[in-house]
């Protein structure tokens, strides 16, 4: 059976982590198509979390098209994920590439690039306004 | 929510105004809740808000001072076998009589209780590796918890009422608890209502969730509902209440801005009204802490549909 | 819920079926000894002829064998002996309930509290009951010998046999439970029990027991004082017959009156007495079962 983790202080959601394991693990091969999840029950058993949480966890990864679910059997891996990102964002993915590495040698960390993404942001948003 | 054989929706828990004084003082007043089958509850407080006292009232062993408290649509007669058939329980701390055995509490649950089903409380504690022969006093805080659990789970009864249960619990006996009561609830099991003010443990536990304070009811409600009904804004400092598109709850000011967690208007906002404001939404654990320490106000019954502040702006596009 | 009334006295049931396998022990010792002891003084026939009056000495050598052992000493340690069964049969009954927090457990399950608590009393109040049969049967037994020369009318011998000491083990079970009801806790109730019970258990001894009935009156010629015996006991009394409680007596100029029940009261007496104290018993449980019911509702 497929186990799950949770991470309780990451501030990650628990379904949405319940999400990126199963994304993780099409990713990694650990997962395959037409294995079976875990039921609700289990889950929520076994991460002392709300059932509700694993349905809409489920319903998500039937909406993203990863699995579904068959009645009276469970829910089944359906298909691979998309293995990349549409090629239209690809210049973008560069130049954000860059603009990183050139923050980065102009001495900027983490929080800097984060608070200066926020103005910024902030301030093309008041240009739209007015 | 289910539906009962006529076809209508019976809620697990019903109470309608309910209040206890003891003599000159009020534990509990004018409380309402509305939750459906179901639903996992979490019931919200300091110690000394009322939760012990809405409790005990709701399973029968103590009688309202004014109010209607209705479990599956039936009318709750305190100390009445019908009504405390409905209702299975555990206190805080657990009691158990210690010189009993694992199997004489069993054996005394059956003793007490027509719906009792042996093959159950058995069952979760072997698997559990607890002896049966074993005397109480003698097993691990822990174990007495999962035996505690295990007599309200067998009782059968539709509604479950946990009143602090892992308080005194160290986290490894915690988790496996909590693992019971959730792998339990998933089992189309009974609607939980769990007492506690270890709030971040309820996040992950409940889809419902009723905050008291100062024995009222301050927030009642599905947890989905209450955190998209709820917004945490930065605003400059010199904004005024009436300004905001909402109630607020909780504010917070420094000497530039404020930040104030937002209880927002029936209708959510789409459109950020002003852009020198930052929103961002609201976790679990914050909305509960907001509403905890929320100076009481009697006028307001914290109810979700509860209208917004005195002046609602309407802002420009 | 009769078991489960069983099993939460379980221990208490032990305990005193241990005293009462001891006090077995001891009263076949003591009254295997003193039949053999009466039979070689052929005291029998003595008392059956004269009441012991023609016999002194055989009467104070039986009476220095055993008179201080079964009248005095066995009556001081057994006083409290049916207050102390009863306080710690009946304090923690609810006061336990009370200290553990236990009651949110056993008023939450499907019986009502009221009913659970009137089975509770019933089964205890009937285990007590047997237990005083018990324990007075066995008294009776042993006593025989000195009986024949005491008669069952004196207090060594009329607390114990018959129907009061059964009774005396229920009021202060009673007392007991209403005492635990109160104070929440086991210990001080014991204690808050025992005190009541010892004041009414002496009061109706020493103050109301010789006036239940009118006593008779039995008037004699001087010389004043007819007696017999040397020791701790008068064989026989001054009515001249065993079994009699004297109540008074006094001198008017030359004539004695002794004022005494007769013997062949002492079963109306019992009857009396043991019914004073079940109705205190009734009043203390009554009392307790109407608090529970008033509070829960």
């Amino acid at each position: 059976m497929f186990r799950f983790r949770l991470d309780g202080s990451s501030g990650v959601p628990p379904y949405l982590q319940i999400v990126h394991q199963v994304r993780q693990s099409l990713l990694l091969g650990y997962l395959q198509e037409g294995d079976r999840l875990p039921t609700v029950k289990d889950v929520s058993g076994d991460l002392a979390i709300n059932p509700n949480t694993v349905v809409k966890a489920y319903r998500q990864l039937e909406h993203e098209g990863l699995a579904g679910g068959r009645p009276g059997q469970g829910t089944f891996i359906t298909a691979a994920p998309a293995p990349a990102p549409p090629d239209a964002s690809g210049a973008l993915r560069a130049s954000l590439e860059q603009w990183f590495r050139d923050a980065d040698a102009a001495g900027l960390n983490d929080e800097a690039v984060t608070a200066l993404i926020a103005v910024v942001r902030q301030d093309l948003r008041k240009e739209k306004v007015s | 929510m289910t539906h009962d054989d006529t076809g209508g929706s019976v809620p697990a828990l019903r109470t309608t105004r309910l209040g206890k004084r003891y003599g000159q003082l009020w534990g509990l007043r004018d409380c309402t809740l509305s939750i459906p089958a179901g639903a996992t509850v979490g019931l919200v407080g300091p110690n000394g808000a009322g939760k012990t006292t809405l409790l005990e009232m709701i399973i029968g062993l103590r009688k309202p001072t004014e109010g209607l408290v209705e479990v599956f649509g039936h009318a709750a007669q305190a100390n009445t076998a019908a009504t405390l058939a409905r209702v299975g329980y555990t206190a805080q701390n657990h009691p158990l009589y210690p010189d009993f055995s694992v199997a004489d509490m069993f054996h005394l649950g059956q003793a007490m209780n027509p719906s009792w089903d042996m093959a159950l409380a058995t069952g979760r504690t072997q698997a559990l590796d607890i002896p049966l022969k074993r005397k109480v006093k003698t097993l691990s805080g822990g174990q007495q918890a999962q035996v505690s659990l295990a007599m309200a789970l067998a009782k059968r009864a539709p509604l479950l009422v946990l009143d602090e249960p892992v308080a005194s619990l160290d986290p490894v006996a915690r988790l496996e608890f909590m693992r019971e009561v959730m792998a339990q609830v998933a089992g189309g099991g009974p609607t939980v209502m769990i007492a506690s003010h270890v709030v971040s443990e309820l996040e992950r536990l409940c889809d419902w969730l009723v905050v008291l304070t100062h024995g009222h009811v301050q927030l009642a409600g599905p947890v989905d509902d209450l955190l998209a009904g709820h917004q945490l804004l930065t605003v400059p400092r010199a904004t005024s209440d009436a300004d905001l598109p909402g109630v607020p709850i909780h504010r917070t000011d420094s000497d530039r801005h404020s930040s104030v967690l937002l209880r927002t208007s029936p209708a959510p906002l789409t459109a950020q009204p002003n852009p020198d404001w930052q929103a961002a939404p609201v976790s679990f654990e914050p909305l509960v802490m907001a509403y905890l320490q929320r100076p009481f106000r009697a006028s307001d019954s914290g109810n979700r549909t509860q209208p917004t502040g005195p002046t609602t702006k309407v802002m420009s596009r | 819920m009769i078991w489960v009334s069983w099993r939460q006295h379980r221990s208490e049931a032990m305990a005193c079926f241990g005293l009462l396998c001891a006090l077995a022990v001891y009263a076949a010792v003591l009254g295997l000894s003193m039949r053999s002891s009466f039979g070689q003084n052929d005291l029998a026939t003595c008392l059956v002829r004269s009441q012991g009056v023609g016999c002194p000495n055989s009467v104070a050598a039986f009476d220095n064998s055993f008179g201080s052992l079964v009248n005095i000493g066995f009556w001081a340690v057994l006083l409290l002996l049916p207050g102390l069964i009863g306080v710690v049969v009946g304090a923690p009954l609810l006061g336990r309930e009370m200290e553990l927090g236990t009651w949110r457990l056993a008023w939450s399950q499907t019986v009502p509290r009221t009913r659970w608590l009137a089975v509770k009393l019933a089964v205890v109040a009937g285990g007590l009951i047997v237990l005083g049969a018990a324990m007075t049967l066995l008294i009776t037994w042993y006593r025989v010998p000195m009986d024949r020369l005491t008669g069952h009318f004196i207090h060594n011998a009329y607390d114990y046999e018959g129907f009061v000491f059964t009774a005396y083990i229920l009021c202060a079970f009673g007392f007991a439970v209403l005492a635990g009801q109160l104070l929440r806790r086991s210990i001080p109730a014991m204690i808050a029990a025992l005190v009541p019970w010892l004041a009414v258990r002496i009061f109706v001894e020493f103050a109301l027991r010789p006036h239940f009935m009118a006593p008779l009156t039995l008037s004699q010629k001087c010389p004043c004082g007819i007696k017999g015996g040397n020791g701790m006991v008068d064989v026989p009394p001054a009515t001249g017959h065993i079994g009699d409680l004297i109540v008074s007596s006094g001198g008017t100029g030359n004539a004695q009156l002794t004022f005494y029940q007769p013997a062949s009261r002492f079963l109306e007496f019992q009857s009396i007495e043991a019914g004073i104290f079940v109705a205190l018993t009734l009043a203390a449980l009554g009392t307790a079962v109407w608090l529970l019911h008033r509070r829960a509702s």
